[in-house]
């Protein structure tokens, strides 16, 4: 996995995948497809900003053919112009759904981590007083108390006392970790849960700094950027459009030139911006936003928040995907879930001596099978000592 | 021009046109080929490589060869010869002015004159010849270009004159191949440019061959027999006939050369829509020595930039990766012809420098401005010659078009070797869209057609369309 991207070890809650035909996204939608017709809005897609032109212009013409003037009936210019404008409202809403979506997604994201609460002492010390915030409201410089079984409420250092940190959700390591005041292992991350004694932390980022903060801002799209192929192919587009307003524009005198040798007919210009909103391309420019959008909704329907556009991109590229720890990408506490025997050993059998091998283990990995065989076959973790077990050397064997 | 300006001067222009061209294109293939480098070769090197390994030998070859058969190469002074039959004929008297004279009720006077000679222009005509058509340059040794029985003397030498106008950029499609170091590239490429090549030249036979409807109603006889080619034999020189004359100008224009075996502007409309849409596209069919290689690798690189995301990948044309500074590149390249051809014909029919001199208001007047454009910006040098194009006006407009056609495009190529020399090599994997295949050849196409055709049909509909519903609505 790339730096820029993130997997998200248990399913998002259900309301994370806001519907498509979401009634209130779609009426924010419609609202917004009105007040993105801004210029200064516009002006961001080149394409789109063309027909925008387009149709300002047409919508003069029929003005024009109102009066009386028209260089084509009104009813025609009419038709043209409403065309050129539900194309725009079109684009505009399209975009809005999908920006909408995405907010839906953020806002969930940042409700699963509201959850987590934080004891911020009053003063930074073990035992001093404390009174409980949300963890999202702690400042840098905040001094928080963490104990047993608490999360840790945002990245900080340790200042005072000694405590084993599960960071397994964040490094991928299963074996808790010990981190102390002073030295080299004082840095806590956020997310990390603490399995004994306490800690005293003081707080080292401002909200909206953090990991997950950075995460919900790109599901959000406040800080998207465009991907390089993105802006490779907007290049085309501009290119495409600039050819095809040279071959419309320029069909202007060459329709006057032919009307003047022929002495028949009349120049047109409705014709030619509805030419112009054919030949451009339109669908592609309008929609490239949209696309950008669902492909990151795409990803976090698989539980993978892309933090960048640019990671969509760059997922698309892998073939093999090369992990030098599972835990990165998984929960991290391996454990067991199934005994698998060889022919000629009955499973409870194997199930019997996979528990007394693993009595001693004290890893994830060696207590969920001793826990597994309970749960399976009803054999109870037995007492290391009273089975007289002694460590053992090993023996050479003859032969 | 004398034979010393000729040979001195213009042999010169001959080599260095052709020889630039395939330095640029060798630039080019060396982008795709080095890696994360900082050059892209030495110009001058490519060039005297080009002239002396490429084009000296092939034009002693050719030369000697034409002048096999008959194609004329002297520095003798033009021939004296009488004529088999002495020509009579009446010429205006005129005064000591110039002015003509005038009998007592006004009408012109004349005197009968007869003619018992003539002189016959002859030259060291082989030799340029011979560079001229490989170096796809055009413009003939005499007036009437390859019509000329002293500049195209036999089927024979038709034939040779074609194939050299072809010969040097089909072939570059195989070094290309060669140079990146798998030749089914390089057979794609020349494909696709045979499949555009072929798909235009049929309804160019077709469209000469049925000759013209409007004669049908006068009982003139069209069909090819014994005695006649038949078909539409205005302007076509009856050595040659419908087939060899559609053949060269469809040859002519899809390679950037403009020597002419038949005059195009009394070709049928159809038939004359084929070679200005040829040149429209860019001439990238076969095209000019390296600038039609070029020309269709740009558009290469944008047919796999289109392709590119419809597979979800990103777009690599042979390990190099395809980003936005080689899209920018590549759209100003294929702005170029679009933005001259109508800009300028858009001028030309505005202003009335450019009306005074369209022989032959409507249509077909139009025809012939479109077609000068297209074959100034191109830089193909073959003309619908009912316009009068020696005049201040034309003139300059279509040799300002004709550098901006020729040195605008070579730089952004240039630019585009000089950044994917620079990237790394990216190894080809499942997702890699292959550029040997027959998928990739109609993609190619495809793109040359997208951008030629939507650029032109509208402005091609107002003339030869036009001229050809008038013609078959005469009948």
């Amino acid at each position: 996995m790339t730096d820029e991207t993130a997997v998200i070890s248990h399913p998002l809650p259900k309301t994370v995948w806001a519907s498509l035909f979401d009634p209130t996204i779609l009426r924010q939608a419609i609202g917004d497809s009105f007040k993105k017709l801004a210029p200064q809005y516009q002006w961001r897609n080149p394409v789109m900003f063309v027909v925008y032109l387009g149709s300002l212009l047409t919508t003069a013409l029929y003005v024009q053919a109102l009066g009386g003037q028209g260089e084509a009936p009104a009813g025609f210019i009419l038709a043209v112009t409403l065309w050129l404008w539900v194309t725009l409202l079109f684009a505009n809403f399209a975009e809005s759904v999908a920006e909408g979506r995405a907010k839906a997604q953020a806002a969930s994201l940042r409700r699963a981590r509201g959850a987590v609460m934080a004891k911020r002492l009053h003063e930074p010390r073990q035992g001093a007083s404390w009174s409980k915030v949300e963890g999202p409201l702690l400042r840098k410089g905040d001094v928080v108390l963490v104990e047993a079984g608490d999360l840790m409420p945002a990245d900080g250092e340790v200042i005072e006392g000694v405590a084993s940190v599960d960071e397994s959700a964040i490094t991928g390591e299963s074996a808790p970790v010990i981190r102390e005041s002073g030295g080299d292992f004082s840095a806590v991350t956020g997310g990390t849960r603490l399995l004994s004694d306490w800690l005293v932390v003081r707080i080292a980022v401002n909200p909206g700094e953090a990991f997950l903060d950075r995460m919900i801002a790109m599901v959000e799209a406040a800080k998207r950027q465009k991907t390089p192929n993105e802006i490779a192919l907007t290049i085309l587009l501009v290119a495409l459009t600039l050819i095809f307003l040279f071959v419309t524009v320029t069909l202007l005198p060459f329709s006057a030139y032919s009307v003047e040798v022929m002495k028949a007919g009349a120049p047109v210009t409705t014709v030619l911006v509805a030419l112009l909103g054919c030949l451009i391309p339109t669908t592609i420019g309008a929609l490239l936003s949209a696309i950008g959008i669902a492909g990151m909704g795409r990803m976090m329907q698989k539980n993978v928040v892309a933090v960048s556009g640019r990671a969509v991109e760059a997922a698309g590229d892998v073939d093999v995907l090369l992990l030098d720890k599972t835990g990165t990408i998984t929960l991290g506490n391996r454990h067991a879930t199934a005994f698998l025997h060889a022919g000629g050993v009955a499973v409870k059998e194997l199930a019997d001596a996979a528990q007394l091998a693993s009595l001693a283990d004290e890893t994830p990995e060696g207590r969920s099978v001793v826990v597994l065989a309970k749960h399976q076959f009803g054999l109870r973790g037995r007492d290391i000592h009273a089975l007289g077990a002694t460590s053992c050397r090993s023996v050479p064997t003859p032969g | 021009m004398s034979y010393l300006t000729q040979m001195l001067g213009l042999t010169v222009q001959n080599f260095l046109s052709a020889a630039t061209g395939m330095a640029i294109v060798v630039a080019l293939i060396r982008g795709f080929v080095r890696r994360s480098a900082d050059g892209i070769g030495n110009f001058w090197v490519d060039m005297t490589r080009s002239t002396l390994y490429i084009l000296l030998p092939l034009s002693l070859i050719l030369a000697v060869l034409l002048a096999s058969q008959g194609v004329v190469q002297t520095f003798d002074a033009y021939k004296t010869v009488p004529l088999l039959e002495p020509v009579t004929y009446e010429q205006p008297k005129l005064d000591a002015e110039g002015k003509p004279l005038t009998d007592t009720s006004g009408n012109p006077l004349t005197e009968t004159l007869t003619a018992k000679e003539q002189v016959i222009a002859v030259g060291p005509a082989a030799s340029q010849i011979a560079i001229k058509q490989l170096g796809t340059n055009g413009g003939g040794f005499f007036n009437v270009n390859s019509a000329h029985p002293l500049e195209n003397a036999t089927p024979f030498s038709n034939f040779l004159e074609m194939l050299a106008i072809v010969l040097i950029p089909a072939a570059l499609c195989y070094t290309f191949g060669k140079m990146v170091g798998d030749t089914r590239q390089g057979w794609a490429i020349l494909a696709a440019m045979t499949i555009l090549f072929i798909g235009l030249l049929l309804p160019a036979e077709y469209s000469e061959w049925k000759g013209n409807p409007a004669f049908a109603s006068l009982e003139v006889d069209q069909t090819a027999s014994e005695a006649q080619a038949g078909g539409n034999m205005e302007g076509k020189e009856a050595r040659f006939g419908i087939v060899s004359s559609a053949l060269w100008a469809t040859v002519t224009t899809a390679a950037s050369n403009g020597s002419v075996n038949s005059m195009h502007d009394s070709f049928t409309p159809l038939g004359g829509l084929v070679p200005m849409w040829l040149m429209q596209l860019g001439e990238v069919v076969y095209g000019g020595v390296g600038s039609g290689l070029y020309g269709m690798l740009v558009f290469a690189i944008i047919a796999v930039f289109v392709a590119g995301p419809m597979i979800g990948r990103t777009p690599e044309y042979l390990g190099k990766k395809i980003e936005a500074f080689e899209m920018t590149m590549a759209g100003i390249a294929i702005l170029i012809t679009p933005l001259l051809v109508l800009v300028g014909t858009a001028l030309a029919v505005s202003l009335t420098a450019g009306k005074a001199t369209i022989f032959n208001p409507g249509a077909h007047g139009f025809s012939e401005v479109l077609y000068a454009f297209s074959s100034a910006s191109n830089n193909n040098g073959s003309a619908f010659a009912g316009l009068g194009a020696n005049n201040p006006f034309y003139n300059t407009a279509l040799g300002i078009i004709m550098f901006l056609g020729r040195y605008w495009i070579a730089v952004p190529v240039l630019a585009i070797a000089g950044s994917l020399a620079a990237k790394k090599l990216v190894p080809s994997g499942l997702g890699t869209l292959p550029t040997h295949t027959p998928l990739f050849v109609v993609l190619l196409i495809g793109t040359v057609l997208m951008v030629g055709a939507l650029n032109f049909i509208p402005a091609l509909a107002l003339g030869p369309v036009v001229e050809h519903l008038m013609m078959i609505g005469a009948r």
